[in-house]
């Protein structure tokens, strides 16, 4: 699994980052990203609804993000 | 210099019949009201007639109304006042800090969840209203402009004692059928900085939270030409509101529904929820700061929510409590003013600096 390292970087870095590497993945593959900025959660959230893939929180400032459809 | 073709800040300068009440109310306001002199007489009518005529333009009795020269302590007086040791102080997530704040000095809370719309939970609400306690009742919130239907909430508080917080919707929503103590805020009828009005209806319920001696309720400190001012900039709202609403509504339509065909935008609450002049709306992968720097060196002044432009740099809780995305942010406030021709700019101006942004 593809690892995103975030830690440190400001929103909205951690979500460009995400949608920049789910953009090369297969539906049905996920991401692992690491942020600590404290916007990451809520706007990773708010991204995964507008752009119709899926995310959870899968440790503290970890999050797994899976691709669920095709581009 | 940048010329600035647009102020969609919240706050918006006097119009000119408030800044000329205020500079003759410098000349003809100045003594203490307090004192024996003709000049202090003069200065008890002077506010007297402010008050009423405020009074009536918010729909409450003279009796009713205190003035606050710090709006900021308006929530403390109204909420704090109808508050007691053993209560609960019921709020919602989306509230303002300075109610966080007065939640958490006085320990005992409920929070009340919204909906992505920015819509209270009435559930939540109900399950609350089973203990005692102060509701703190946002009419509309400042960040989003999304209202309430708070007759229907103060129904679901059932016993709980209300204070509505009105200082951003104004004249706009009704006060509901039931209230003990209200606050206002002059800003929000386009009226000077520096002048809260609390209403007390529940007198009974309702004791001074700071220290005092005697029967007044509030410091009596406001400034007279501020208060004049804001009873003239009051009574001239009102006559301009009928046409106002129903043309900052469409104006607010178009604005969205223009800057809904960007890729990847977040509006915040519906129009037909929320206040015909507030609009917030987060764009998907820009940062806010860099959004807010654009429009302003194109000449458009705009708000924003995204942590990068908050002082603790966290983003809004607001945003975050509605589930909507918090960077890229910005809030744009309609005014009197405000014209058919600037709206078509400013949506212009954005649509250029976000596709911009995203590109670089």
């Amino acid at each position: 699994m593809k690892e995103i390292n975030c830690l440190g970087k400001r929103c909205p870095l951690p979500i460009i980052e995400t949608a920049k590497a789910i953009k090369e993945l297969h539906p049905g593959d996920s991401v692992h990203l690491l942020a600590d900025d404290p916007a990451t959660e809520v706007d990773l959230r708010a991204w995964a609804r507008m752009t119709g893939n899926q995310m959870r929180v899968s440790a503290p400032n970890e999050f797994l993000i899976t691709k669920s459809k095709v581009d | 210099m940048v010329h600035i073709t647009g102020n969609f800040l919240a706050e918006s300068p006097l119009s000119p019949k408030a800044r000329e009440a205020l500079a003759d109310a410098l000349d003809q306001g100045w003594s203490d009201q307090g004192k024996i002199a003709h000049s202090a007489a003069r200065a008890r009518i002077l506010r007297d007639q402010a008050m009423e005529s405020l009074a009536q333009g918010l729909k409450v009795r003279p009796d009713e109304l205190e003035v606050l020269g710090e709006p900021a302590l308006g929530h403390f007086y109204a909420i704090g006042g109808l508050l007691r040791a053993k209560d609960n102080l019921v709020h919602s997530s989306v509230d303002r800090k300075e109610i966080f704040a007065l939640a958490r000095t006085h320990g005992k809370m409920i929070e009340i969840p919204v909906d992505i719309s920015g819509r209270m939970e009435f559930k939540s609400l109900q399950k609350a209203a089973q203990y005692s306690g102060v509701f703190a009742l946002q009419a509309a919130n400042g960040e989003t402009g999304v209202t309430q239907s708070v007759d229907e909430l103060v129904e679901t508080a059932g016993n709980l004692r209300v204070s509505c917080d009105y200082s951003i919707a104004g004249t706009r929503v009704e006060l509901p059928t039931k209230w003990d103590s209200a606050f206002f805020d002059a800003r929000s009828w386009q009226g000077p900085q520096g002048i809260g009005l609390v209403a007390i209806r529940n007198r009974s319920a309702w004791q001074n939270p700071l220290p005092h001696i005697g029967a007044l309720r509030t410091p009596q400190s406001a400034s007279l030409p501020l208060l004049i001012c804001a009873a003239v900039a009051l009574e001239e709202w009102l006559e301009d509101e009928p046409s106002e609403i129903k043309r900052l509504r469409t104006l607010s339509a178009e604005l969205r529904e223009d800057l809904r065909s960007i890729d990847n935008v977040d509006i915040a609450g519906d129009l037909s929820g929320s206040l015909p002049h507030i609009t917030s709306m987060s764009f998907l992968y820009v940062e806010g700061e860099e959004l807010l720097r654009t429009l302003e060196t194109a000449g458009f002044s705009v708000d924003s929510g995204s942590a990068c432009t908050a002082e603790d740099l966290q983003p809004s809780h607001v945003l975050a409590a509605m589930g909507l995305l918090t960077h890229g942010n910005i809030r744009i406030t309609l005014h009197h003013s405000t014209t058919a021709v600037q709206i078509g700019e400013l949506i212009e101006a954005v649509k250029s600096a976000v596709t911009d942004l995203r590109a670089s």
